[in-house]
């Protein structure tokens, strides 16, 4: 089981939220290492999160939901 | 006939999810790979990635030679990649904002326009040029035109506005392989971008690899039988939203999604107003002078005799884009203006 990360945006703020705002992934899709999984904004500022590793992915937090830099947004099960 | 008559955003086209202004810089980087005669500038494309994300990851991929960010002159870049594009290169050049043509409008209509015919068809300019358009987030009167019927009107470009992730992608590979210029203008509100209104219309799944959609085809993206709806780029999602709320009072719109300006698909034109007798044209650019008129007289110039009721023009009155959001969206060709031009066309 690998978490996925929200990315580190801001520097400045580094306990600062932020919102995943696109899952082109869907729960329970399997991606492979590398693979965009979510599209993540803090401010206006807004980046891609990969994959980690390969499996089956296992969304934590929903589209539009919030989340500090560095938690777990979600996770991939090996298969 | 030359409609394509699948639904485009719809359709299982592959398991590759993106927004449009990803799938843009997809298929950049998929020319890139092949061709290396293919580079991209413009402000803030690089280490930005685009303001609107259509060239994000190309400068980790291909390195400032080929991704080269410019300084705030359009007349200067826009001048050198018209020459690079005449020396043989095929670049792809931005211009942040259609607005701002006024300053390098003669580079574009006087130089990349007319090389190939002033030079007796000897000479060609395999160039795009990639620009922003369209309003609905309060920006004002001077980043908020689409402006797209201006290029339309000067001869010697073709122009395309893709309305989805998988025609931006697929017209963005055929503009690239073009031998003449293309204007590429992509819809600030097509993009999916995480800091507009949230568009799912604007994230669909496409193939992997390269293809093209291509240019000059306009595609049927709902089939309806009462009413067509002739449109193009954001206004298409419009359209489509319009479609799905008028079905639930039994009525049929079909909505076509013409893809290109230049050329215009006057033959999806014609077919779609001999099917439904009915026409609607929206257009998110100023209303005269300009594509809704042309949509029009392409049924006129062949045979009035196809409509059943006067057609309406559904765009923007002949006024700057206000800053107001309550006051923008009154200009704007919005659902409920669609919808009321639909029921218009449909009471005779």
């Amino acid at each position: 089981m690998t978490d996925v990360l929200f990315p580190p945006l801001s520097t400045q703020r580094p306990d600062a939220e932020g919102v995943v705002t696109r899952w082109f992934v869907a729960d329970g899709e399997t991606v492979s290492a590398g693979q965009l999984v979510a599209e993540v904004q803090v401010d206006k500022v807004d980046a891609e999160v990969v994959a980690p590793a390969g499996g089956v992915l296992r969304v934590l937090v929903p589209e539009d939901g919030t989340a500090r830099q560095g938690a777990a947004i979600a996770r991939v099960d090996e298969v | 006939m030359t409609t394509t008559q699948e639904p485009l955003s719809t359709a299982p086209h592959g398991t590759h999810r993106l927004t449009t202004a990803k799938a843009v810089a997809e298929a950049i980087a998929l020319e890139m790979r092949a061709d290396p005669s293919v580079l991209c500038l413009g402000e803030d494309i690089g280490a930005y990635g685009g303001i609107f994300g259509a060239t994000t990851g190309l400068l980790d991929e291909f390195g400032p030679q080929r991704v080269i960010d410019t300084p705030i002159s359009e007349t200067a870049f826009i001048g050198l990649g018209i020459g690079a594009a005449v020396e043989g290169m095929r670049p792809v050049v931005e211009l942040m904002f259609a607005d701002f043509m006024g300053v390098c409008l003669d580079q574009i209509y006087n130089h990349m326009a007319k090389i190939h015919y002033e030079s007796g068809g000897n000479v060609t300019v395999p160039m795009v040029l990639t620009t922003a358009v369209g309003g609905g987030y309060s920006d004002a009167a001077q980043h908020s035109q689409c402006l797209w019927g201006t290029f339309a009107h000067l001869p010697g470009m073709k122009v395309v506005a893709p309305s989805n992730p998988y025609d931006a992608k697929g017209l963005m590979a055929s503009a690239i392989r073009d031998d003449g210029p293309v204007v590429y203008m992509f819809h600030k509100g097509v993009m999916g971008l995480a800091w507009m209104a949230r568009n799912d219309r604007a994230v669909a799944d496409v193939p992997e690899g390269a293809y093209t959609v291509p240019i000059g085809e306009a595609a049927v993206a709902r089939e309806g039988s009462d009413v067509s709806v002739v449109t193009i780029s954001k206004s298409v999602h419009h359209a489509l939203d319009v479609a799905e709320r008028m079905a639930a009072d039994g009525v049929s719109v079909e909505v076509l999604d013409l893809r290109s300006l230049v050329p215009l698909d006057r033959t999806a034109i014609l077919a779609t107003v001999a099917k439904t007798g009915r026409l609607v044209v929206v257009d998110e650019d100023y209303q005269s002078f300009g594509l809704s008129g042309e949509v029009v007289a392409t049924v006129t110039d062949v045979d009035p005799g196809l409509f059943h009721a006067a057609p309406v023009r559904v765009a923007n009155p002949d006024t700057p884009v206000p800053y107001s959001r309550p006051l923008e969206q009154v200009v704007l060709p919005g659902p409920d203006r669609i919808e009321a031009a639909c029921r218009r066309v449909l009471a005779v």
